[in-house]
């Protein structure tokens, strides 16, 4: 059943055939992503990053307050859930982890896990990028554990 | 006039199916058939047509609402749509009242009607799942819901023993409602929940919703019309309010937290009541972690405290908190545009639900949950608190 407590390496998900549909508004994220930079929107008025892309800060409602900044990619594992029953294209991937992490700016990103067993996945775990390239040349921001902490 | 100036003077439903053995159409006769029936209203002195928007079905004709109407032979004066997904049942009781108010219209025919297991057209291809969600195989509302389990598990602690309490308890008020969908009147038990399979864990297929087909419907007038008209059991919207994308205006929230706070409190203002006044609930659950979420929103008991909450009350037709009497949406299939336990409260308040019957019918609170947003928890929360004239 819900194997979850084992040293065995959750499922990744790289072999599964992704093709991404992008809305214009979020263009700058993936062409960052081009050169495995996580550029992510930043409100100016506020002083605020957010996550996902929108053509208006959330903040202050301006086109005009949004600016795109590079971040680390860092951050802590806020929650996650073990999927047992994929969509169509996830179909023998399973089981495989989705993750919300908190990056260090104050934003949620859901995203896989990799490199990662599953008695080590839980709330509150240090996390990194892991870049997963894409046929179009852009990549998948995935994350995995960060266990060179100072 | 306000909302409590009208009535909700009849329900109608069908038996919820697995899959539809009629047209959509054809099961929105049969609720327009029964509903003249019980009230003997005239067809034609209905002029108001408003449709939850929650359909599968109907999902890519944007003249859903006005084809339906045609098909029906109605003339109305408010042809309505009501799209807070879940939450849309409520919100059509309200903007029907508001309608009635504002003199669009005297008699409405209120209508949930959908199969979309026999045709579902829905198409999420224009939202934030294409890009943000679909690329990691987020499985829709099952696995936001296990997203927002594990984040209140990490929190506060969850014993889902409890949570499987409740399931057992909708079952049982299946097993005693003839319109719940045949395949889920079995019996199950604390142990069979823990058991069953995990679709996302933490969230097992007992926690889950079924899609279902069937449809139902309200009648609603003023209720100086209704007295004129000599219908008795009419049924009053006291309270009444919703919210979409609260805290919309944030980066990160605490996800164990929803709109059901604010409106909850608004709701329940209007109608002048507490919540320890409310005599039975009838919560929107598509899953069963959302009921304990609301107990803790509405305040039935303190944020983190919902596992005792459980633990402490009978949920039964005949505990001291009746819980989703008819089964839930959880046990009688997820049909009729999510307006089961709307219909639910509506059939106890006035005293016929027969061997599930609950005693006290001053006041019943139904609530809805609409939408799942990124990385929250759902996208809309309403309230609305009904009592028999």
């Amino acid at each position: 059943m819900a194997n979850t407590s084992n040293n065995k390496p959750l499922n990744d998900t790289l072999g599964v055939k992704r093709t991404i549909n992008h809305f214009d508004f979020s263009e700058p994220y993936w062409e960052g992503t081009r050169q495995k930079k996580l550029i992510i929107q930043y409100c100016k008025a506020t002083k605020k990053f957010q996550h996902f892309p929108r053509p208006v800060s959330i903040f202050s409602g301006r086109r005009r307050d949004i600016e795109w900044r590079e971040v680390s990619g860092k951050g802590v594992v806020h929650s996650y859930t073990i999927t047992y029953r994929g969509t169509p294209a996830f179909r023998n991937a399973e089981p495989y982890a989705v993750v919300s992490v908190t990056l260090d700016v104050g934003v949620n990103f859901i995203a896989n896990i990799i490199n990662c067993t599953a008695e080590e996945l839980k709330v509150g775990m240090k996390v990194k990028p892991y870049w997963h390239p894409l046929d179009d040349g852009t990549h998948l921001l995935m994350f995995q554990p960060d266990r060179n902490m100072a | 006039m306000s909302l409590r100036d009208n009535a909700i003077v009849a329900y109608a439903e069908t038996k919820v199916m697995e899959k539809s053995d009629r047209n959509v159409w054809v099961l929105s006769g049969e609720i327009l058939e029964e509903l003249l029936d019980k009230t003997g209203i005239d067809k034609n002195e209905i002029d108001g047509l408003v449709m939850a928007g929650l359909t599968g079905t109907g999902a890519a004709n944007p003249f859903w609402a006005q084809t339906t109407a045609d098909v029906l032979g109605l003339e109305v004066g408010f042809c309505e749509q009501v799209h807070t997904g879940g939450c849309s049942a409520a919100g059509c009781v309200a903007r029907a009242a508001a309608a009635i108010d504002y003199g669009m219209c005297e008699v409405a025919f209120l209508l949930f009607a959908d199969t979309h297991v026999l045709e579902d057209r829905t198409d999420h291809s224009h939202s934030y799942r294409r890009e943000w969600t679909d690329p990691y195989g987020l499985m829709g509302p099952p696995g936001a819901f296990g997203l927002l389990s594990r984040a209140y598990e990490s929190k506060y602690g969850l014993d889902y023993r409890m949570l499987g309490k409740l399931a057992v308890t909708q079952r049982k008020h299946a097993l005693l409602n003839e319109n719940a969908c045949e395949k889920l009147r079995v019996p199950i038990t604390i142990d069979d929940y823990m058991k069953s399979r995990m679709i996302a864990d933490p969230i097992r297929l007992l926690d889950c919703v079924m899609r279902a087909d069937g449809a139902a419907g309200l009648l609603m007038m003023s209720r100086k019309r209704a007295k004129e008209k000599g219908l008795s059991k009419c049924i009053i919207p006291i309270g009444y309010a919703e919210r979409t994308n609260f805290k919309g205006g944030e980066n990160l929230v605490d996800v164990t937290k929803s709109g059901h706070e604010v409106c909850g409190k608004k709701a329940l203002g209007a109608a002048g009541l507490g919540i320890k006044d409310i005599a039975s609930f009838h919560p929107y659950d598509d899953f069963i972690i959302a009921i304990m979420l609301q107990f803790e929103a509405f305040g039935f008991c303190k944020p983190g405290e919902g596992v005792q909450f459980i633990r402490d009350h009978d949920f039964s037709h005949d505990g001291d908190l009746p819980l989703n009497t008819g089964g839930g949406q959880i046990s009688a299939g997820q049909a009729a545009c999510s307006s089961h336990n709307l219909v639910e409260a509506v059939r106890q308040l006035q005293g016929e639900a027969g061997k599930r019957q609950v005693k006290d019918t001053k006041n019943a609170l139904v609530t809805g949950i609409g939408w799942i947003n990124y990385g929250r928890n759902w996208g809309s929360s309403a309230a609305l608190v009904l009592v028999p004239e």
